[in-house]
């Protein structure tokens, strides 16, 4: 094995050879995260730009919405790139919004760290200033919060204005369709051919009544949360208030995603979609017909734990390698060991009078026949989560096996019932069952439905986005002016500061001659951090679709002059992206606001600065490992 | 039909330090090392040629094994530094930046390779025997019964490893995490010789770094719904079984088995492991561990019978484990548990942080085991930092022995360099007096560059006259570290305000005067270690004559 080393900085030998301080103000590094960051600048802010992503070697491509599956779907190989889509990974998997704002700001921080580096500011200053600035950032972010409780109340009085809904309904979706378009993709017609609502007698809506307010005013907080996704919105605050008539806690409502499920389906029209109690599948046909027959009865259930096949062992289970079957004479070979193990199967669950089974795993095709001849229902791939939540409520324990199933294994009071009927056939779902245990465990199911196929994973991202949004204001107890307000006091505080570092240090260098630059290059520094931010508000207003690039930037600092003739009154942010976005009925009633989550952005912002650092300390490439010849720039080691 | 290939004849290289394609690697190595040292040091991202995960470091104990060069030489001088910093933890930049411009500065001088090799060896005692000595310039004392020197200790370390990405305030907190968390690995009261215990560390990510924690006892990795046995009695007995309990027949190893068709070889393990069970259940054990997997039926057993089960522990759990509770790990299921073998668990509980779910396992007395939960905002900084902590447990275990530590910050370095030059030449055989001269030159040359490396944003490094300590001048004079004032030399013991008069050693000794303990501390074991095994590497390096490699 031998070791290659690229040089980040633009001529590696050079480099390697001591001129460090010449070159490094090329850093490649700092200009491939600027460069990821420009990919998803049309996709930041509430209204969003749709991206078509081809993959030129399988021919395959994708429209993709949010700022997180454009840089997922870039797969971005270099070394920079890793690092990029690991934060932003590491962002979504815990706060399902914010991806873009960390990527832009990360981007246009990069592109500051380089404009310092050019000056000749060391990156050790760079860094130690940069995070003062950051400091700055996150103590206006702490003032600034406006109490969650007292944005519910504002919401109570004025119930709720038609203006509101005005200003929101500008959202992106319906105009714009996103699809998924594989280059094979022949299931999307026939689908939509097979698809015509039929309304049979078994059709059995379960519309729930939501209009009593549980929780007041969440809805209308959950309303200045949603960003420009009023639908989603409105499937979470219907999950919420599903959720939190159960636990009756009003002083301090929580909201538990962890019990929250989705369930997509293509081919209903998008106003379909329906927040549920308990969680929902899809079934085949065969099995519709059973579900029929013991719907909206309370029944007897089991929980397995992996696959229903006869050779299904545990996680874990290490079969031997070589065993042998032996013997005198051949043994007469009545029955396979399948049927033995189908028998004794079929055996439990007949004696435990089970109607219900639900199992994480697949079953063989045989099992589910014979069940749905005894009229058992036994439903596959249950999400495990669920599993253990609804087994919980009916005072079951999951089991790995069927033969392990006892009495006390076994739940009562579980009810299914058919939510829609989709009238296909074959191994394609027949029906959504919605499997609910009535009890008080709080699960709930957000139906997700479209007729695009493509727009399935746009929607069901954008309702985990709205969950989770909800979920961190509950959290939090408090949340920040939305619209670019809280920038836009971060950006006047950064300026402040930056005019105040080299206004000291110009007074000192009079006095004393021997004056540092370490005030200059603090300023500075502070000054262009103020100037991602800017760069931030920027391209959420020109996104936002009713300013250009440069009416937008006149648009901010023209604002940003106001602020610093007003020195700022508490109350008196303006949104801008709002005001860009409204007309006539944005009036600045306070419900008109738009409100975003403080952990969200600090670490959003964070995170940013995070990634920025670790590039801008970067300043080599070790490639491990025989390679490939060629190139100019590697060092062999 | 084989076909014969001829044999192709070894490759032979006469004098590898004068190969230029030899002498190019090595100074590559020197720089690119050079570059990752200190506080201020550049990061590298490490990752092989098929696009697998990129790591970013600065800290030897990862670098170090990812450079494997193609060049058997250069092997030679990364394997010997590598086993010092496994065998240390830290101090492994220093030695390898020292060693290589040692062979470099003994090839730039043109003297006789014998000759460097004795003056090295003679000036190398003449530093570690004045390191050792009690008056020693760049030693300072360290007081264990208070938490300051160690936690500054263990700050040195923590700060000197920017890829963690720390504030101050996150690094502070994290050094003193470290200085707990060794506190709590030493045993209390335990008459005849003493062992340390142990401190396993858990990482978190995603939460922010003031969130970590230390907590006596283990956490063990869980299911979500785990099972806790009630509180009826503390302490709980314990069993723990290292064989694996999956109910297979693993234990058999490869080779073929025959077995009569009609006998079921699961059911009959399986019921041996209920069995098994149901002894354990009998005698009253509470908590039942397993390294490996166990089998869903026996779980369902031992849950049903009031038995908190842990399954899948690891095997670097398992040590810690043993200590903690003192059960003996059952190692078959052929045979009946001894009763001895049974250990004592103190308290249960589950722990949530973050998206983990854990089983706190605490000891029944006194116990020298804890955890370290380390938190960070993403896996690469998290990765690094707990590289980092380690480093730090391991410095302050060499504190307990040698309670000592060595100015940091490049100022041991120069107060060497002074001293080596100011001692009266002992002359050896085989090496002439100016030879001596020479070499001791190239000698604190080579000590001083190491001071140098630490500096990266193209600052003047300077060596003060009276105290040789070490200085920087930062080129856009703005500089202010971290930490060390603006005027500060590198330890941080003195500041700008003093005039530099004698230019005699011994240099001015600071350790009269109480008041200034130094800022940036390394330890002193591991830097003794690291100076010899640079010196000792370096003199087989310029040894070396001839280098032979089969091609074939």
């Amino acid at each position: 094995m031998s070791a290659k080393l690229t040089n980040f900085l633009l001529s590696a030998v050079q480099i390697m050879l001591g001129s460090a301080v010449l070159n490094s103000r090329q850093h490649i590094g700092l200009q491939r995260v600027s460069a990821l960051a420009e990919t998803v600048r049309s996709s930041v802010g509430p209204n969003k730009k749709y991206k078509f992503i081809q993959d030129d070697t399988s021919g395959e491509s994708v429209l993709v919405c949010s700022c997180f599956r454009i840089i997922e779907s870039l797969e971005p190989t270099c070394a920079v790139g890793q690092l990029v889509l690991e934060t932003v990974q590491a962002h979504h998997k815990v706060y399902r919004s914010g991806s873009g704002c960390l990527l832009l700001l990360a981007g246009a921080w990069s592109r500051a760290a380089l404009d310092c580096l050019h000056r000749g500011i060391s990156v050790t200053n760079i860094i130690s200033f940069m995070s003062e600035g950051m400091d700055i950032c996150l103590d206006v972010c702490k003032e600034s919060t406006v109490l969650f409780e007292d944005l519910a109340v504002t919401g109570r009085r004025t119930a709720a204005p038609r203006g509101v809904e005005k200003t929101f309904t500008e959202a992106p979706q319906g105009s714009r369709h996103m699809q998924r378009a594989t280059k094979s993709d022949d299931m999307t017609p026939n689908m939509s051919v097979r698809r015509k609502t039929k309304l049979s007698r078994h059709f059995c809506e379960t519309t729930l009544h939501l209009d009593e307010p549980d929780v007041p005013g969440v809805s209308h907080a959950a309303e200045m949360l949603s960003h420009g996704c009023e639908g989603s919105m409105k499937l979470v605050v219907e999950a919420f208030q599903l959720q939190s008539k159960k636990n009756q806690e009003l002083r301090n409502p929580m909201f538990d995603i962890s019990k929250v499920m989705t369930c997509v389906l293509p081919g209903l029209p998008e106003g379909r979609a329906c927040v549920l109690h308990g969680c929902v599948v899809l079934l085949s046909h065969e099995q519709v017909s059973v579900a029929h027959q013991i719907k909206e009865r309370r029944l007897k259930v089991a929980f397995i734990n992996g696959d229903l096949t006869h050779t299904y062992r545990h996680l874990g289970f290490k079969k031997p390698p070589g065993v042998q079957p032996v013997s005198e004479r051949s043994v007469p070979s009545g029955s396979s060991k399948e049927d033995e193990w189908l028998e004794k199967v079929v055996e439990v669950f007949l004696s435990l009078e089970v109607n219900l089974i639900l199992t994480t795993g697949l079953a063989c095709e045989s099992l589910i026949q014979t069940c749905c001849r005894h009229r058992i229902l036994l439903v596959e791939r249950v999400n495990s989560p669920a599993l253990r939540l609804i087994a919980n409520s009916s005072g079951a324990l999951p089991v790995t096996y069927p033969t392990q199933l006892s009495e006390h294994c076994v739940g009562t009071g579980v009810q299914i019932f058919i939510w829609t009927d989709l009238s296909s056939y074959g191994r394609k779902p027949a029906a959504a069952v919605n499997i609910s245990t009535g009890g008080g465990v709080g699960l709930v199911t957000a139906v997700i439905t479209s007729c695009v196929d493509g727009k399935l994973q746009a929607l069901e991202d954008q309702f985990w986005a709205c969950a989770h949004r909800l979920h961190h204001a509950l959290k939090d107890r408090v949340l920040l002016p939305g619209a670019g307000a809280t920038e836009m006091l971060c950006i006047h505080h950064l300026q402040k500061a930056a005019e105040r570092h080299s206004q000291a240090d110009a007074d000192r260098a009079q006095e004393t001659k021997t004056g540092t630059a370490a005030g200059l290059h603090r300023g500075h520094v502070l000054q262009l951090m103020a100037d991602g931010l800017i760069d931030y508000i920027t391209t959420v207003t020109v996104n936002a679709g009713r300013f250009s690039a440069v009416e937008a930037r006149t648009v901010v600092s023209r604002q940003l002059q106001n602020f610093h003739r007003d020195q700022i009154m508490a109350g008196k942010f303006s949104q801008l992206a709002l005001e860009a976005e409204g007309d006539a009925s944005a009036d600045k009633t306070p419900a008109a606001r738009i409100y975003d989550n403080l952990s969200v952005k600090q670490e959003a912002w964070r995170k940013a600065l995070d990634l920025v650092f670790l590039v801008l300390q970067t300043d080599a490439e070790v490639i491990t490992g025989t390679g490939r010849k060629g190139e100019d720039n590697l060092m062999l080691l | 039909m084989s076909r014969l290939v001829k044999k192709s004849p070894s490759v032979c290289t006469d004098l590898p330090l004068d190969n230029a394609d030899i002498c190019n690697k090595l100074r590559l190595m020197r720089e690119l090392l050079g570059s990752c040292y200190g506080p201020t040091g550049r990061l590298k991202q490490i990752h092989n040629n098929i696009g697998g995960r990129v790591v970013t470091t600065s800290s030897s104990s990862v670098l170090l094994p990812a450079i494997a060069s193609s060049e058997p030489f250069v092997n030679l001088i990364r394997t010997s530094i590598l086993h010092h910093v496994r065998r240390f933890g830290d101090c492994g930049l220093f030695a390898a930046i020292f060693c290589l411009s040692l062979v470099e500065q003994a090839k730039q001088s043109g003297l006789r390779a014998k000759a460097v090799i004795r003056s090295n060896e003679h000036l190398a005692s003449l530093c570690t025997d004045y390191l050792k000595q009690g008056g020693c310039g760049c030693k300072v004392k360290l007081d264990l019964c208070s938490g300051r020197d160690l936690v500054a200790l263990a700050r040195s370390v923590v700060s000197s490893k920017p890829a963690c990405v720390l504030t101050e305030p996150e690094c502070v907190h994290i050094s003193r995490l470290a200085v707990r968390a060794f506190l709590l690995t030493v045993p209390c009261d335990t008459p005849g010789s003493v062992s340390l215990g142990q401190t396993v560390r858990v990482s978190v990510e995603g939460l922010p770094v003031t969130h970590s924690a230390v907590v006596p006892g283990l956490l063990v990795d869980t299911a979500e719904d785990v099972y806790l046995s009630q509180p009826c009695s503390l302490p709980h007995p314990l069993v723990l079984f290292s064989a694996s309990l999956a109910g297979d027949l693993s234990e058999l190893g490869d080779g073929l088995i025959e077995v009569h068709p009609r006998v079921d070889s699961d059911s009959q393990v399986l019921s041996q492991l209920l069995e098994l069970g149901n002894q354990v259940v009998r005698d009253g054990v509470k908590v039942f561990v397993c390294q490996k997997v166990i089998h869903p039926v026996l779980q369902l057993y031992l849950t049903s019978h009031g038995v908190t089960v842990v399954e899948r522990l690891g095997v670097t759990l398992m040590e810690p484990l043993i200590q903690l509770t003192g059960a003996q790990p059952v190692a078959t299921l052929h045979s009946a548990v001894q009763p001895t073998a049974y250990g004592q668990v103190g308290g249960l509980s589950v722990r949530r942080f973050g998206s983990k779910t854990m089983l706190h396992l605490q000891a029944c007395g006194e116990s020298a085991i804890c955890t370290i939960i380390l938190c960070h905002r993403n896996e690469t900084m998290l990765n690094e930092l707990k590289v980092t902590c380690q480093k730090a447990e391991h410095v302050l275990r060499l504190a307990l022995r040698e309670p000592s530590a060595l100015r940091g910050g490049g100022c041991t370095e120069t107060h060497l360099a002074a001293y080596s030059k100011s001692e009266v030449p002992a002359l050896g055989r085989g090496c002439s007096q100016t030879e001596y001269l020479r070499a001791a030159e190239a000698f604190c040359r080579s000590l001083e560059s190491v001071a140098r490396s630490l500096e990266h944003d193209g600052g003047t490094s300077t060596i003060d006259p009276t105290h040789a300590h070490r200085w920087t001048r930062p080129s856009d004079v703005a500089t202010e570290r971290r930490g060390v004032g603006a005027g500060c030399c590198g330890c941080g013991s003195l500041d700008g305000r003093e005039t530099w008069t004698s230019a005699e050693f011994p240099p001015a000794d600071l350790l009269r005067d109480a008041s200034v303990q130094p800022g940036v501390l390394d330890s002193f074991t591991a830097k003794l270690n690291a100076l010899q095994v640079a010196v000792e590497t370096a003199n087989l390096a310029l040894d070396v004559r001839y280098v032979i490699r089969d091609v074939n």
